[in-house]
């Protein structure tokens, strides 16, 4: 086997013209030649393909190619359907290919609905790159595709803070900058570190704090205290003096003016999360009133910062308030972690947010309620979620108008609430005579 | 030495080929020993008992040596490689390959660049033999090798396999007309011929006679005019270019960066007159007052230069080098237009994003635009913006040209006798009349109008080329054919616009380029040179020379003479774009396997090879208008943005500390590079001077422009058939 052309197939030409008898060298040497004619042709036909600026080959460029080497070109062939291959056996592992061929019916065809107009060629236009650097919009490959390190130099003499740039950092290439903090700033960080876990002298504290929360310079030492609150927060999750402190100093961080704190954000809010809505906060012997003060300290940290940062990063709110809906419509969580969720959620998202995002679950959530105003042990903790819920009403009824609408008899309001809310919240909400409470529990539209 | 791997092939051979066996050598010698057999083993016998015995002891010994090749039967043994009918290519070339392999570590580079030439001429001298069968088995054996730096030739070679393909094959046409150049240093020379004339019988004199009848080989010492063969510069490129040619080596066989291809021509380049011809002191008198005007218009704001200003720098800057005079190739005079458009042209070029030469390690961050074509259907061919950039111009597969406004406004069309917009007025126009694919669009210089009553200054004319022959010109104004020109009677691969828009350059099928002008049917020049196709043209922005690429090569022609004064090989693939820098110093030129290289245009060679971009050719370049960046972009869907001024050497200094620096950097290297180096082979490797690389989502990027602003605007089609 010479040739890739079957020396056979020449053969049955051969014989299809009436040319029986046929030297095999006479055919070995014909199924060469064709293999070079054809190679010819490719040979052309690549060169129509390249300067149509693509990388596959077209029936279209071997029909050029035929026109440039003065053969008649083959009609018939189509780049835009492609080509469909029949398969029929002629024996036993004897496939046979063919095209496949429709007949067409010109009848049908003239009757046919005209097929769909095809969508016109447009474009749209969008940035690759700005500054030497690819923003992250959906036209561009988002930056985990196009992170792969082969798109950059390597090896000797290629530069490696272009790669750094790249966010390639982790091949081998360190940045070259390493933090150095001065022994001032060192020794400083250990002060405050230790000042604000100091218990027994709360003036140390205070200094500690105030230092904290005037000093323009410690820009350098942010990530440091991050650290340290996060540490901390997660190995003293059962020192209830801690966690209060942590979250004082993250306080008097965020409310220093000369800190540009917005990039730290994002990390330190897992640490007050977990003061907001942690399972068990403190060991046994705090009373349950210092942990509701603690999650309501967490609530109103996160309140501000929703406020005050939401402007700079606009899903950070609802992220929160995505975080802290999720904690208080599951189940498995213990009612003070729902009652922190509460506590900052209803007031981090205004009256609106509460018609839409906690008056609509109420009816779900007295389930809840009722187990733990059936359970001695829990209804201390159940009371507390109805406080904080009745205060949510209160601030989904804020901007309410009162009606002076005739109000139905009692016992029917106490049925519709109830059928709204479910039985406790609709019980409290009528005893607690608000007509505004009733109004905006009965006109929020439930099915959203 | 033993018979048997010859007697096999010689029957299989004498079989396959035609009657007349006696074409191949070697095998007539040997037909009519065989059925004299007994009665010479006797005669030999006789005759040496005879001679004995009359004590001719000398003739005695004498046949004895000469007979005793014979074996047993009286068959002569095969011993010289030529004997081995068509395998005497094989164990010549065998031979070859061993001693390249085997050599000492310094000739390495060099004799290997043999290899591939005479690889060609053995399959090509096995086919006209009449040996198709070894043919094949020598291309088969052999041709791992070359499939990274000669992989269409390979193709085309592979099915040459008889005399009347050698006659019809382009690439064996190449071969057998022309001698294959390649520079040796003299003691590679030496060390190459002594060990072939010692191995003279093993296949030592197929090579010699190969390498005498088809390749020229040049005797240079190292550091001559291949300076990159220097020992230190080989050392410094840690061996990863051995298998890259050489300047001046291949085919056309000319001095490195000369166009004279006479194998006595003194390695003397002709003189290049590379700055822009100076403006006409009338026209200089007319911009002047102009940006004097616009300067009081709008006063440029604090810390920058005004038009004035900037206008003057530029014509005080001392040139490099000399300019032609200003009818070199006379242009028409100039008009308030093209004095408004230098007026523009100056703003810009004040308002630029500047990129400085000297830039921080990283580079400059440029900002790239990306267009992209939807519901293409991969019918695109072709795109262009024109150079004010209010048109993107598109050339389809199905033979028609459609032009967009680039911001989406109402296309302006004229219709003739009113000004006015009938229809309905759209932002596109298709314009028809080619009757083949259309392969080449340029528009004709233009520019944003520099102010509100200044003459129009948009591009007025859209050259095309097409399949069909035929190059087209369509004004900008009604969107219709003006003029058809034809000249090329095959495929039209490029057109461009010269630098002031009155000639242009086709490129063609034909392997002839021509310039025209618009007013005259016919072409003014020919370039005649070019092996094969040109496949793309440019202008040099002074007007007086232009750049073609095809064959592997690109060429340097002067317009007013028509004849070529620079030539640069190097190209391992099909060339695919080329685009001259717009301070005239350089010339960029890229091609299907993805390398870029900037030759230097005045001492004719080559600056330096960046690579990174993937295999599918490199469609587009553009220089920044400091000429100090390049901007890439082809089928591998990334835009490369590359330092074209940081060069290899730039980093080791000079003089003595030159050496110290190739070695540490050689030695530093060392331990990763023998990891690396079989996976190099596969990965594409990405050169140092990449500044950055934008990847888009799927669409091959078919044009990357700079604007005059330094902005990067791009454009393709996405590629829908790929998800």
């Amino acid at each position: 086997m010479s040739s890739l052309w079957n020396p056979d197939n020449v053969r049955d030409v051969a014989e299809s013209v009436g040319i029986s008898q046929m030297n095999k060298e006479v055919v070995d040497d014909l199924a060469r030649d064709i293999d070079f004619r054809v190679s010819q042709v490719i040979e052309e036909a690549l060169k129509f393909m390249r300067h149509a600026r693509r990388t596959t080959l077209h029936t279209d460029d071997i029909t050029q190619a035929l026109r440039v080497l003065d053969v008649e070109p083959l009609f018939g062939y189509d780049t835009t359907r492609p080509m469909r291959f029949g398969e029929a056996s002629i024996g036993p592992g004897q496939p046979l290919y063919y095209i496949e061929d429709e007949e067409v019916d010109f009848e049908k065809l003239i009757n046919a609905p005209l097929p769909k107009v095809p969508r016109d060629v447009s474009f749209t236009a969008h940035w690759l790159a700005v500054d030497g650097v690819q923003p992250s919009i959906p036209q561009n490959p988002s930056t985990h595709d196009s992170r792969n390190t082969d798109l950059l130099p390597k090896g000797p003499g290629a530069n490696p803070s272009l790669s750094a740039l790249a966010g390639n950092d982790s091949v081998a290439i360190k940045p070259l900058v390493k933090h150095v903090l001065s022994s001032e700033l060192q020794l400083y960080f250990e002060r405050i570190t230790t000042a604000v876990l100091d218990e027994t002298n709360e003036e140390y504290r205070n200094a500690a704090y105030n230092s904290l929360h005037t000093d323009p310079g410690l820009h350098q030492l942010v990530p440091y205290f991050v650290h340290f609150v996060n540490e901390k927060v997660t190995h003293s999750i059962k020192e209830l003096f801690v966690l209060r402190q942590m979250l004082c100093l993250l306080e008097a961080i965020l409310r220093n003016q000369s800190l540009f704190i917005e990039p730290y954000i994002a990390s330190f809010i897992p640490s007050i999360i977990t003061c907001l809505t942690g399972k068990h906060l403190g060991n046994s012997s705090d009373s349950p009133s210092a942990v509701y003060s603690l999650r309501e300290l967490a609530a109103s940290l996160i309140v501000s910062i929703s406020q005050r940062h939401g402007k700079s990063s606009h899903t950070l709110k609802p992220r929160l308030a995505r975080t802290l809906l999720k904690t208080f419509l599951d189940p498995t969580k213990p009612l003070p972690s729902h009652y922190g969720a509460l506590f900052a959620l209803q007031r981090m998202v205004g009256p609106a947010g509460v018609r839409t995002l906690i008056i609509p679950n109420l009816r779900l959530y007295d389930a809840i309620l009722r187990e733990g105003m059936a359970d001695d042990v829990k209804r201390a903790d159940a009371e507390q979620v109805i406080s904080v819920l009745m205060a949510a009403l209160m601030v989904g009824a804020s901007d309410v108008v009162e009606g002076a609408n005739g109000v139905a008899s009692e016992p029917e309001l106490r049925t519709r609430l109830v059928d709204k809310v479910g039985e406790v919240m609709g019980t409290k909400v009528v005893d607690s005579g608000n007509m505004k409470l009733v109004k905006v529990v009965l006109h929020t539209n439930i099915d959203i | 030495m033993s018979n048997p791997p010859g007697a096999p092939s010689r029957s299989g051979s004498i079989a396959n080929g035609p009657p007349s066996a006696g074409v191949a050598p070697g095998a007539g010698n040997q037909l009519p020993s065989t059925p004299s057999t007994p009665s010479q083993q006797n005669l030999n016998q006789i005759v040496l008992e005879y001679l004995s015995k009359k004590g001719y002891s000398k003739t005695e010994s004498m046949l004895r040596r000469e007979s005793a090749f014979h074996d047993a039967e009286g068959r002569p043994l095969v011993r010289r490689a030529e004997d081995a009918g068509g395998k005497m290519y094989e164990r010549g070339y065998q031979l070859l390959l061993d001693h390249v392999s085997d050599v000492l570590e310094v000739y390495k580079p060099e004799l290997s660049r043999l290899l591939w030439p005479v690889f060609v001429h053995s399959v090509l001298s096995l086919a006209r033999s009449h040996y198709p069968k070894d043919s094949e088995t020598f291309f088969n054996k052999y041709n791992d090798r070359f499939t990274r730096e000669h992989q269409s030739e390979l193709g085309q070679l592979q099915t040459v396999t008889a005399p009347e393909h050698v006659e019809e094959s382009s690439i064996a046409k190449v071969y057998m007309s022309n001698k294959y150049r390649v520079t040796l240093t003299p003691m590679a020379y030496n060390v190459l011929v002594q060990f072939l004339e010692q191995k003279e019988e093993d296949g030592g004199s197929v090579i010699i006679a190969l390498l005498e009848q088809h390749l020229h080989i040049i005797k240079a010492e190292r550091g001559g005019p291949g300076a990159e063969r220097s020992l230190a510069a080989m050392l410094a490129r840690g061996g990863e270019e051995y298998d890259m040619p050489a300047e001046d080596e291949g085919i056309p066989g000319h001095n490195p960066g000369s166009a004279n291809v006479d194998p006595n021509a003194p390695n003397k380049l002709p003189k290049l007159l590379l700055a822009a011809p100076p403006l006409d002191p009338d026209a200089m008198e007319d911009i002047r007052a102009e940006l004097i005007e616009a300067d009081t218009r709008n006063p440029p704001r604090p810390g920058q230069s005004s038009l004035l200003e900037e206008f003057e720098q530029s014509i005080k800057q001392e040139p490099q080098d000399e300019a032609a005079s200003r009818d070199a190739v006379p242009l028409p005079p100039m008009m308030a237009r093209d004095i408004a458009m230098e007026v523009q042209n100056i703003r810009e070029h004040r308002d630029r994003f500047r990129i400085d030469p000297k830039s921080s390690g990283v580079g400059p961050g440029v900002s790239v635009c990306l267009y992209t074509f939807h519901n293409t259907h991969n019918s695109i061919s072709v795109m262009e913006f024109s150079p004010d950039l209010k048109f993107v111009a598109v050339g389809f597969q199905q033979s028609y040209i459609r032009v967009w406004t680039v911001d989406g406004s109402p296309l302006p069309i004229l219709t003739p006798g009113q000004v006015s917009a009938v229809t309905t007025p759209v932002n596109s126009k298709k314009l028809i009349g080619h009757s083949g694919p259309v392969y080449g669009l340029s528009f004709s210089p233009g520019t944003p109008k520099p102010s509100e009553d200044s003459p129009n200054t948009n591009s007025r004319y859209l050259l095309s080329s097409s399949a069909d022959g035929t190059i087209r010109l369509w004004g900008c104004d009604m969107w219709t054919c003006l003029v058809s020109y034809r000249g090329h009677d095959a495929p039209v691969w490029d057109v461009r616009w010269g630098p002031h828009g009155h000639y242009f350059l086709s490129c063609g099928h034909d392997k002839v380029a021509r310039i025209w002008t618009t007013d005259v049917i016919a072409p003014l020049r020919l370039f005649v040179g070019h092996e094969s196709d040109v496949d793309v043209g440019c202008f040099h922005p002074s007007g007086i020379y232009v750049f073609t690429g095809g064959d592997r090569t690109v060429r340097m022609w002067e317009i007013q003479r028509g004849n070529a004064v620079r030539m640069f090989t190097g190209h391992t693939g099909h060339i695919t774009a080329i685009e001259c820098s717009p301070n005239g110093q350089f010339l960029a030129s890229a091609d299907d396997q993805g390398n870029i290289i900037i030759w230097d245009l005045q001492p004719g060679n080559r600056m330096k090879r960046m690579r990174g971009h993937g295999k599918g050719g490199i469609w587009s370049l553009s220089w920044s208008a400091e000429s100090n960046v390049l901007v890439s972009s082809g089928a591998d869907s990334v835009i490369r943005v590359w330092d074209v001024l940081l060069t290899p050497s730039e980093k080791s200094g000079d003089g003595l500390t030159k050496v110290e620096n190739v070695v540490s950097a050689a030695g530093a290297t060392g331990a990763p590079q023998t990891g690396s180096q079989k996976k190099g082979k596969k990965d594409v490797v990405v050169t140092p001077d990449q500044i950055s690389a934008f990847k888009t989502k799927k669409t091959p990027v078919i044009k990357a422009m700079f604007t005059r602003s330094n902005l990067v605007v791009a454009g393709g089609a996405i590629n829908e058939l790929s998800h």
